[in-house]
């Protein structure tokens, strides 16, 4: 049998004579010669993707100084600078648009028309009411909300992004069927700027992936969503009683009790209340919390009821909590982690809370006489206005 | 013809802005940034000066400062053009001597309007 090598001599060196010159040398030199050819190559790869990353700016780069005056000259003239736009009574979709300018055959190539994308989602970003209303117009008139849907279909995940990215900019509703399933996305990324913008075109129900969200939602999600949803108009505020009673996801119940909290729904507290047999603690520190922000007293007695068997994240939500309640009815309570407790927490939320809840000041001198050095400067710390509670 | 600076970062927003307040009979004079705006107060006197708030080389806070200590823009009236919506950013703008404060994304009618308004309470105070 012919063999692909016959050809090739592994053991002749004859043809290779600086391998033998470089096998007889000392190992440190051939480990150093080594490194030295490797780095060089690495340099050399890395210059090169520089300067592959550096042309690509600079084209384009040079296609947006060509584009980008075409886009603003044909803006400038169809929206910033007609008279018609800011009349009393005119109406976004009665006025009639030009848009032969952006027929230029520069905008047939689908990467111009990208740029031409991205200029009006910035001009978009920049301006709203009319102006804004009429920048949309133009990209639907254009077709271009096709190219952002066709992103939404791409594989890639990055693109998935982009696509939505776009259409929540120009306010495009998209159908539940595409984007509800991205909402619970394995990928992160995408399944946050999903949910964003799912709370920001859904206009009936913008909280309904809530209901099939079993991927966890981020703390940093949180922050995202929080503002979205407090930076949207015209949101339909459902009750979050709901999924604190009904989600089986624990971060889309801690979510919601912020919820409660933030729009005051007092009338889910009955909902938050029944957490409190929950058997993750974290939960049902997050619950009393809730419960003493929204000021819910009917479950003071409850909370003192259960304080002692709970860990110590609960006890101190309790004892804020009993703080928020103001009701002074639970002096003796307070008092008495104050006074006896070990924990340096425990007995500066009692102080707070006391401080907070107590309509008798003779009983704050009196505690401070009777207090060790170091409660003695708790509860100074506590009377002082400037400490946040 | 009233003179007004306009201060942002943003390409787009001095575009429109240059465009829209010629159209309406002023003369603009606009700056990229902080620093250039500052250097800017040395041309002329202005009636009124635009200005974001986040930019880079110097923020809108230390350009309405410095304005109200210029000459040519001690009496300018200040409007601020800005995506902060803190209460807080908002409170320390009128506190420095801020006229307006609009948020972005700026709707250009209630902009000119304010501008036209300003500008002609300034006028029938002097």
């Amino acid at each position: 049998m012919h063999s692909i090598f016959s050809g090739f001599n592994t053991t002749d060196t004859a043809t290779w004579p600086w391998l033998d010159y470089f096998a007889g040398l000392p190992l440190v030199i051939q480990i150093a010669a080594v490194s030295i050819v490797v780095s060089v190559c690495f340099i050399l790869f890395i210059q090169f993707r520089i300067l592959q990353t550096r042309i690509r700016g600079y084209r384009l780069q040079k296609r947006l100084d060509r584009i980008n005056p075409i886009i603003d000259a044909v803006i400038s003239e169809q929206v910033i600078l007609r008279n018609d736009l800011m009349a009393d009574g005119a109406s976004v979709d009665n006025i009639p648009l030009d848009l032969s300018g952006f027929e230029h055959p520069v905008f047939r190539r689908s990467a111009n028309r990208q740029l031409l994308l991205e200029r009006l989602i910035s001009y978009r970003k920049s301006f709203g009411g009319k102006t804004g209303a009429l920048l949309r117009r133009i990209y639907l008139e254009l077709g271009l909300e096709k190219m952002s849907f066709s992103k939404m279909k791409s594989f890639r995940w990055n693109n998935k992004v982009k696509g939505i990215r776009e259409l929540t900019d120009m306010d495009i509703i998209i159908s539940d069927v595409n984007i509800l399933p991205l909402t619970n996305s394995k990928r992160h990324e995408l399944r946050s700027e999903a949910r964003n913008a799912y709370i920001k075109l859904s206009k009936n129900e913008p909280f309904k992936f809530f209901d099939i969200s079993t991927e966890p939602l981020l703390m940093w999600d949180q922050i995202e969503l929080f503002k979205t949803i407090t930076t949207t108009e015209n949101i339909a505020v459902p009750n979050f009683a709901r999924w604190v009673t009904y989600s089986n996801n624990k971060s889309i119940i801690s979510f919601c009790l912020k919820l409660i909290v933030y729009y005051n729904q007092t009338d889910a507290a009955p909902a938050v209340v029944r957490l409190l047999d929950n058997k993750d603690h974290v939960l049902r520190a997050e619950a009393i919390n809730c419960l003493g922000k929204l000021k819910y007293e009917e479950v003071e007695q409850q909370l003192i009821h259960i304080y002692s068997n709970q860990p110590l994240r609960c006890q101190i939500e309790i004892l804020k909590a009993v703080g928020r309640f103001e009701t002074g009815k639970s002096t003796a309570f307070l008092k008495q982690e104050f006074l006896y407790s070990t924990d340096f927490d425990i007995r500066k939320n009692a102080a707070l809370s006391l401080v907070k809840s107590t309509h008798d000041p003779a009983l704050i001198t009196e505690l401070i006489e009777a207090s060790s050095e170091e409660n003695q400067l708790i509860i100074k710390h506590s009377m002082n206005p400037l400490i946040k509670y | 013809m009233k003179n007004i600076l306009v201060i942002d970062d943003d390409p787009i927003i001095q575009n429109v802005l240059e465009k829209v307040l010629v159209k309406e009979g002023f003369h603009v004079e606009v700056a990229g940034n902080g620093k250039e705006g500052l250097s800017k107060l040395d041309l002329m006197k202005y009636d009124l000066v635009i200005t974001d708030l986040m930019m880079p080389y110097a923020n809108g806070f230390e350009i309405i400062s410095k304005l109200k200590q210029h000459s040519n823009t001690s009496n300018a009236a200040v409007i601020v053009v800005s995506s902060i919506t803190h209460e807080a950013s908002v409170m320390d703008s009128f506190k420095l001597g801020v006229d307006e404060y609009i948020r972005k994304p700026i709707m250009v009618g209630e902009l000119i309007l304010r501008v036209n308004k300003l500008l002609s309470n300034r006028s029938s105070n002097a």
